[in-house]
C-alpha cells in the first residue's frame, strides 16, 4: 500500500517509512474508489454466465474489492451491461442508470452490448448500449472469458486512477442531467432525437403534400 | 432416510475443500506465476479448486481457443513480407455478423485487380468469434487469435482493427496453434508434391511419345 500511494517527489526518512505515507488527496480518493467498485447485479444474456463465473471462487473479483454485487442501483458504482440489449429492455436499463448515484461507470461487456454483435441489424435489438448511456469500458468477445472481463475491470480501475477531484463531473458546478428514458413504441424512440425526428417527419409530410398537389 | 442426498452433496463440497488444501501443499512455493504448475493443476492431475490470480498468473488457453481473428503474412528471405490474403472476400461473405470489410486494390495503369488488400477492417465489437472466416479461407490467411486482453475506452477508434493491427507473422500462428499449423503445412506439401509428380509424369509421357515417333 505504501508504494501504491506514496508520492515519490517527497522522500520519507527510512525509519518512518513503515508508519508514514505522504500522498495526495486525489490518489487516496481514487485508491478508495478503485478498490471498492460495486457492480449492479443484473445480467441480460449469455455474457452474464461469464460474469457469474468471474464472481465465483475461481476468478474471484473479491480480489479487486468488487465482490459486493448490489441488487439496487442506489448502492452500485458500476453497471456491467452483460449481454444483448433488446429494445424492450433499454428503458429499464436507462432508468437503472439514472437511479445510480455518482460516481457511476458503465461497462459494455461482449459484442452485443458494445455494438449489437450478431444481432446488430435485428428488429428488436439495440446496436450498442452506448447509443443511450455513456460507456466507460468496452470489452470485446462473444462472450468475453472471465479473464477478459477482469482485464476490462482493471482497465476501469486505471481510468479511475487517472481522474482528479478538480475535474470530476460530480463535484462540478453544473447539475448532471438524467439520461432521457427511451420510449418503446412501434419502434424505439429516443427522446433526445425528438427535434430531429419532428423535423424529418415534417419534411416527409411536406413532400407527400407537394406530390398530392 | 431423508437428507442422505444433501449429505452426499455436501460431502462433494467438503472433498473439494480438503483437496484444495492438500493440492496447495503439494505445490507449495511453486504454484504462483509458473506455467508448468498451472498446466498440471488445470489438467486431469489437478485436485481441488483454486483461485486464478488473474493479472499475475493466467490460465493457459487451449490450442483451439478462438478470439478475434488476425491476418497472416509471410516473412521473405530478403526481409520483405507477403500477405497471404488475396482479398477474395470469402471471409466477408461467410461472416455471420458481417464484421469484416475489405478494401481491394487495382493496378493504376491497367485497372486490373491486384490480389492484395489495401486495407482490411474487422469490427471486434461485432465479431462473435465463430471462426467461420478461418475455416473458409482457401489461403489460410485469416486465423483465430488467442489474445483476449482487448478491452479499451473507445469503441470507434480502438475497436475497429485495421490491417496494421491485424497483421501477424506466420511464426506467431505456428507458436499458438502448432497442431493446425503442422497439418496445414503437410497438406500443402502434399499438394505441391502431387503437382510435381503429375508434371513429371506428363513430361515422361511426352518424351516417350516423342521417342516412339522418332523410332517410326
Amino acid at each position: 500500500m505504501n508504494n501504491e500511494l506514496s508520492n515519490p517527489d517527497i522522500p520519507v526518512p527510512s525509519e518512518l517509512q513503515s508508519a508514514v505515507t505522504i500522498t495526495s488527496l486525489d490518489k487516496i480518493y481514487n485508491w478508495g474508489r478503485r478498490s471498492s467498485i460495486w457492480p449492479m447485479v443484473f445480467g441480460l444474456a449469455c455474457c452474464a454466465i461469464e460474469m457469474i463465473c468471474t464472481a465465483a471462487s475461481r476468478f474471484d473479483i473479491a480480489r479487486f474489492g468488487m465482490e459486493v454485487f448490489r441488487a439496487t442501483p442506489r448502492q452500485a458504482d458500476l453497471m456491467i451491461v452483460s449481454g444483448t440489449v433488446t429494445k424492450k429492455m433499454v428503458p429499464q436499463i436507462v432508468r437503472l442508470f439514472n437511479q445510480m448515484p455518482e460516481p457511476k461507470y458503465v461497462m459494455a461487456m461482449g459484442a452485443c452490448a458494445s455494438g449489437g454483435g450478431p444481432f446488430k441489424e435485428g428488429y428488436n435489438v439495440v446496436s450498442g448500449i452506448d447509443k443511450f448511456v455513456p460507456v466507460d469500458v468496452y470489452v470485446p468477445g462473444c462472450p468475453p472469458t472471465p479473464q477478459a472481463l477482469l482485464h476490462g475491470l482493471i482497465k476501469l480501475q486505471e481510468k479511475i486512477d487517472g481522474q482528479s477531484l478538480k475535474s470530476v463531473r460530480w463535484y462540478g458546478q453544473e447539475t448532471s442531467e438524467a439520461v432521457p428514458v427511451p420510449v418503446l413504441g412501434p419502434d424505439l424512440f429516443d427522446p433526445r432525437q425528438h427535434a430531429l425526428l419532428a423535423q424529418q417527419a415534417g419534411q416527409v409530410k411536406e413532400n407527400s403534400e407537394s406530390v398530392e398537389e | 432416510m431423508y437428507g442422505t442426498g444433501i449429505l452426499k452433496g455436501m460431502g462433494v463440497t467438503i472433498r473439494h475443500l480438503v483437496d484444495s488444501f492438500v493440492d496447495d501443499m503439494r505445490f507449495l512455493g511453486q504454484r504462483y506465476y509458473s506455467d508448468s504448475s498451472m498446466n498440471i493443476r488445470q489438467g486431469t492431475e489437478g485436485r481441488g479448486v483454486f483461485t486464478v490470480q488473474y493479472p499475475d498468473e493466467k490460465l493457459p488457453v487451449p490450442e483451439q481457443f478462438r478470439f478475434i481473428p488476425f491476418l497472416l503474412y509471410e516473412n521473405n528471405e530478403d526481409g520483405s513480407t507477403t500477405d497471404r490474403c488475396t482479398s477474395c472476400g470469402i471471409c466477408a461473405k461467410v461472416c455471420p455478423p458481417q464484421c469484416i470489410w475489405i478494401e481491394r486494390s487495382s493496378d493504376p495503369d491497367t485497372g486490373r485487380p491486384i490480389p492484395e488488400p489495401t486495407n482490411f477492417y474487422i469490427d471486434i465489437d461485432i465479431c462473435m468469434n465463430c471462426g467461420y472466416c478461418a475455416e473458409y479461407c482457401p489461403f489460410d490467411a485469416i486465423k483465430m487469435d488467442h489474445d483476449y486482453e482487448l478491452a479499451s475506452y473507445n469503441r470507434t477508434e480502438a475497436h475497429i482493427f485495421d490491417k496494421a493491427r491485424l497483421d501477424k507473422p506466420v511464426e506467431y500462428y505456428a507458436s499458438i496453434r502448432p497442431t493446425d499449423y503442422l497439418a496445414e503445412e503437410t497438406a500443402r506439401a502434399e499438394v505441391i508434391a502431387k503437382k510435381a509428380a503429375k508434371k513429371a509424369a506428363a513430361a515422361a509421357k511426352k518424351a516417350a511419345k516423342k521417342a516412339a515417333a522418332e523410332a517410326n
